[in-house]
């Protein structure tokens, strides 16, 4: 099973150049059953590489551009008059899928964006009294253009919550950019292999309940959270909703990198991408904010 | 419902515990339902070996009930004990081949508990509480692998370990706690498949078939054991209705209703453990008494259970010289009849008749008789030909002239009779297996004998044992110690290892296996309130029951004050480290005294990675250290001492050597 994850990440780095952690992380998020928010500027791959995670996974994708007149029925679906029958059918939104990317969710308005984390929490839609649940495994991936851009909508803190981590992809290395000019070896992501079924990612997702968290790692998870909540340098501290987060996110990144039981540094690894939306830091940020964190709280032996 | 990740050692271990309590049980229940019990069992582990479907529900209910009508068809409603016994193990087998999450399986285990001590209703010898124990540890192996993931040998370690412990407890709770009589016990003993009868009739049977189970132990104080040949007297049979020796209604009643009185000079006194039977008979030499308070003692010198006891007792006999007393008048009469079997048995009539006329004494023809069977071409035999005409006594003495003791006391004891002497045959045992080193005699099923006793005006009952006459080595040792007879003794026996008497290496094996089980027996099986008193009076000087009192209050006030001490000490961080992690600290100190500087805080794991950089030496050993750390703390695998003894090593590579 993990050659097949090897051969995974190998794929997507091949149309991602040098972003070989945001991959894993990625992941490491559809992985642990959790959502990923993407925090990055326009034109840095946010859609190349959702597009790409959906087809090497073989699981069905839909595309949602978010726009500030953006309504929720435009996502979840309408019911809509049938002549001949006499009665309403429902016709299944764009998220009845099981890769959702969800372009600048922060352009649309509260509403909408409600309507998209509800059914990401639920993982089903009630309409008009029918509950309709949604393909499983279900997956969001929600980009998100930084905050200081003309025409947002933040997400309030209890929304951003709902997301597992959140990445931002980055600018790429010169070398990367130049061979993206080059447009060398520039694989179409429409055409990757598909690497596994939706069966054997829940499959995955199974075994990676089973990883090992041990008393040292859970301890260490315990002693980064009550940090945050006990230090008074956070506004926002962490919520038990984040710390089960780190635990899952934790198994998953353990298991990517081949073993069955999760240790302090995977901990380390995957804590800024799980907690910093959390805290409300910014993505800027977020590096020393965490890194003085990570510094302050002893890990347990 | 929580799966369970490892079912298939659980199986595995269930399936071989059922499988032994089903071979230990089978002498209690019939061939073909040990064979379906033990055809169970063997599913189970195939099932579990080729990692097959457990059966439907259905399928598997629908062969439970099916099961069970042929159990109540086979075992029925009179044995209650074994009845419920095998409905406990058939139910705990179907569980098993139907268990499929946690909670089915704790369910088994905990039945398990119970159905592997059912050992113990039908059998209490040292090799069952072996075997149950053996079971009892593979049990708790089987409830520790359902709540954790280790391996079947380290469960069966640490249950092993668990059971150590309690030992000791086990032990102390034995000794010191008084011991109440039983609350409860067993409706009806066990069938006894061999032993004595009430009746005897030796013409019908061709193959004496015996068995080499026990049947009691006698052990004699040092200094005054009495000479052989031991007639260990059980059944009186004084009633004769022409083939059959019987006990008569006349004694019966007087065993009923009169009770001896304790001898005035008794000649011996021994103790006998006896193994548990379903008579009431049990064995002294001659005129025995015993105020034991579960034994009646008769005026006819026997000994009589009062109760049924499912286990072995243990009692103290004294015994005496027949009275010289003249008989009563009914006991004389009870003691001269014959029915018809005189006018059946013409020819042996005569004989007696004949010669008592050329005597006249009572004295002279109880010698002349013992030397008519001795010249008279009389041979012992375990395997004589049957006699069935209803002359048979005629049939035995002057055609066939071959037979065991049976055949001997019943034409004895018929001639006494015809010429107007009392006489009564007795069935017990003759002889014994003597222990020489704890001075004990064994006394086997292939020991069982019949002799006669005749009553001597003015001398008492005296033994009169033809047996003896044509077979005087019969007299002196156990039956399987004549070697005239060994190859017919042998043939006679079941395999055992008896049949290796002659291999000098397997006698000496068995005598100590034997010697073994007496000790067993003795100490642990009868440690009654007796034994427990007299050992606390060693212990602590006679009569002082308040300090036996005040020490078992002083250990366990003891041991729970330690435990509530240990459970509120002050816990030292230090101390409740993993040993790993003082390990590493180790070896970070190590570290920083020769130069490593690394940041505060960071995981074990890069700091052993900086300080592989830091001393590109050692790299290998931090590496190593780190596989072991992770392995341990984080993998949670089983902390083992070679993982213990590895580390120290590591460390000490670490920080020697520079």
């Amino acid at each position: 099973m993990h050659d097949t994850i090897n051969d995974i990440i190998d794929d997507l780095s091949s149309v991602i150049y040098g972003k070989n952690e945001q991959i894993k992380l990625a992941l490491t998020c559809l992985f642990s059953q959790g959502h990923l928010l993407i925090e990055d500027l326009p034109g840095m791959g946010k859609t190349t590489l959702s597009h790409a995670l959906a087809s090497v996974l073989g699981l069905s994708y839909q595309r949602v551009q978010f726009t500030s007149d953006l309504l929720p029925s435009d996502i979840l679906g309408t019911s809509i008059f049938n002549a001949t029958e006499h009665s309403f059918a429902f016709h299944k939104g764009p998220i009845f899928s099981q890769v959702v990317l969800a372009d600048e969710i922060n352009r649309a308005g509260p509403k909408t964006q409600s309507a998209l984390l509800e059914a990401m929490e639920e993982k089903q839609v009630s309409m008009d009294g029918d509950i309709y649940p949604l393909p499983s495994p279900f997956f969001v991936i929600a980009t998100q253009n930084p905050l200081h851009q003309s025409g947002t909508y933040p997400l309030p803190e209890s929304q951003l919550d709902r997301f597992m981590m959140r990445v931002s992809l980055g600018f790429p290395s010169k070398d990367a950019e130049k061979k993206l000019i080059l447009g060398h070896n520039n694989r179409d992501y429409k055409l990757l292999p598909t690497r596994i079924n939706a069966t054997e990612l829940v499959n995955i997702q199974n075994e990676i309940k089973k990883t090992t968290l041990s008393d040292p790692v859970i301890d260490y998870i315990i002693e980064l959270v009550t940090y945050t909540r006990t230090s008074g340098i956070f506004s926002n501290p962490l919520s038990p909703r984040a710390s089960i987060a780190l635990g899952k996110a934790g198994q998953a990144w353990a298991y990517i990198e081949g073993r069955d039981f999760v240790t302090p540094d995977d901990i380390q690894m995957i804590f800024k991408y799980v907690t910093a939306h959390r805290l409300g830091i910014d993505v800027n940020n977020s590096e020393l904010y965490i890194e003085q964190l990570l510094n302050a709280v002893t890990v347990p032996l | 419902m929580t799966q369970l990740k490892n079912t298939k050692p659980i199986n595995l271990l269930l399936s071989l515990i059922y499988l032994a309590v089903v071979m230990a049980l089978a002498t209690e229940l019939s061939v073909a339902f040990s064979v379906l019990l033990g055809f169970l069992c063997v599913w189970n582990l195939a099932i579990t070996l080729t990692n097959k479907k457990k059966p439907h529900t259905i399928l598997a209910n629908i062969l439970a009930g099916l099961c069970l009508l042929f159990l109540l068809y086979d075992v029925g409603l009179g044995d209650t004990v074994t009845l419920f016994v095998a409905m406990l193990i058939l139910s705990s087998l179907f569980k098993l081949l139907q268990a499929r999450n946690k909670k089915h399986y704790q369910t088994i285990v905990l039945l398990s508990f119970f159905s592997l001590s059912t050992v113990y209703l039908f059998s209490q010898s040292l090799l069952s509480t072996l075997l149950v124990s053996v079971l009892y540890i593979l049990n708790f192996a089987a409830l520790m692998l359902i709540e954790s993931t280790h391996k079947i040998k380290l469960a069966v370690k640490q249950s092993t370990k668990m059971l150590a412990l309690a030992l000791p407890i086990a032990v102390f709770l034995v000794i010191f706690l008084p011991k109440l009589p039983a609350f409860w016990q067993l409706p009806g003993p066990k069938l006894a498949k061999t032993g004595l009868s009430e009746s005897v009739n030796p013409f019908d049977i061709a193959k004496l078939s015996r068995s080499d189970e026990l049947v009691f132990r006698a052990k004699f104080s040092n200094t005054n054991k009495p000479n052989a040949p031991y007639y260990w007297r059980a059944i009186i049979h004084d009633q004769f209705d022409g083939s059959t020796w019987l006990v008569s209604d006349f004694s019966k009643q007087q065993q009923r209703s009169q009770i001896a009185d304790a001898p005035n000079a008794p000649l011996l006194s021994y103790s006998i453990i006896a193994e548990p039977s379903s008579q009431p008979w049990l064995y002294g030499l001659e005129q025995a008494y015993s105020n034991s308070e579960n034994i009646k003692a008769t005026q006819q010198g026997l000994l009589i259970r009062k109760r049924y006891l499912n286990n072995t007792i243990n009692y103290a006999v004294t015994s005496a010289n027949f009275s010289a007393d003249a008989l009563n008048i009914s006991s004389r009469n009870q003691n001269l009849q014959v029915d018809n079997s005189a006018l059946n048995n013409v020819q042996t009539r005569d004989l007696a008749y004949e010669l008592y006329k050329t005597t006249n004494s009572d004295k002279v023809f109880f010698n002349k008789l013992s030397t008519y069977f001795l010249k008279q071409g009389f041979s012992y035999t375990l395997t004589p030909d049957p006699m069935t005409s209803s002359s048979a006594i005629d049939e035995f003495m002057f055609n066939k002239k071959r037979g065991f003791c049976g055949h001997y006391a019943s034409a004895a004891a018929m001639m006494f009779r015809t010429v107007g002497i009392p006489a009564r045959v007795v069935s017990g045992y003759l002889g014994g297996e003597l222990n020489e080193q704890d001075n004990y005699l064994s006394i086997y099923q292939y020991d069982a004998h019949a002799w006669v006793e005749v009553y001597i005006e003015n001398e008492g009952w005296q033994i009169f044992d033809a047996t003896a006459v044509v077979s005087p080595e019969r007299l002196t040792g156990s039956l399987s110690q004549i070697d005239s007879l060994s190859g017919e003794f042998t043939n006679n026996l079941n395999f055992s290892l008896l049949r290796f008497n002659q291999i000098p290496g397997f006698n000496w094996l068995r005598l100590n296996l034997e010697n073994l089980d007496y000790t067993w027996t003795n100490w642990v099986l009868g440690f009654d309130q007796q034994k427990q008193s007299s050992l606390l009076k060693k212990l602590f000087g006679a009569n002082q029951l308040w300090k036996i009192a005040l020490f078992s209050l002083l250990v366990l006030i003891s041991i729970f004050l330690s435990y509530f001490i240990y459970l509120n000490w002050p816990k030292n961080t230090k101390q409740n480290q993993h040993v790993m992690s003082h390990y590493f600290l180790e070896i970070t100190t190590w570290c920083d005294k020769h130069g490593l500087k690394a940041k505060a805080n960071i995981t074990p794991l890069h700091y052993l990675s900086l300080a592989a950089n830091e001393f590109p030496k050692k790299a290998a050993y931090f590496a190593e250290f780190a596989s072991l750390y992770s392995k341990i703390r984080y993998k949670e695998d089983y902390f083992t001492s070679q993982d213990k003894k590895h580390g120290r090593d590591l460390v000490k590579l670490i920080k020697t050597n520079s």
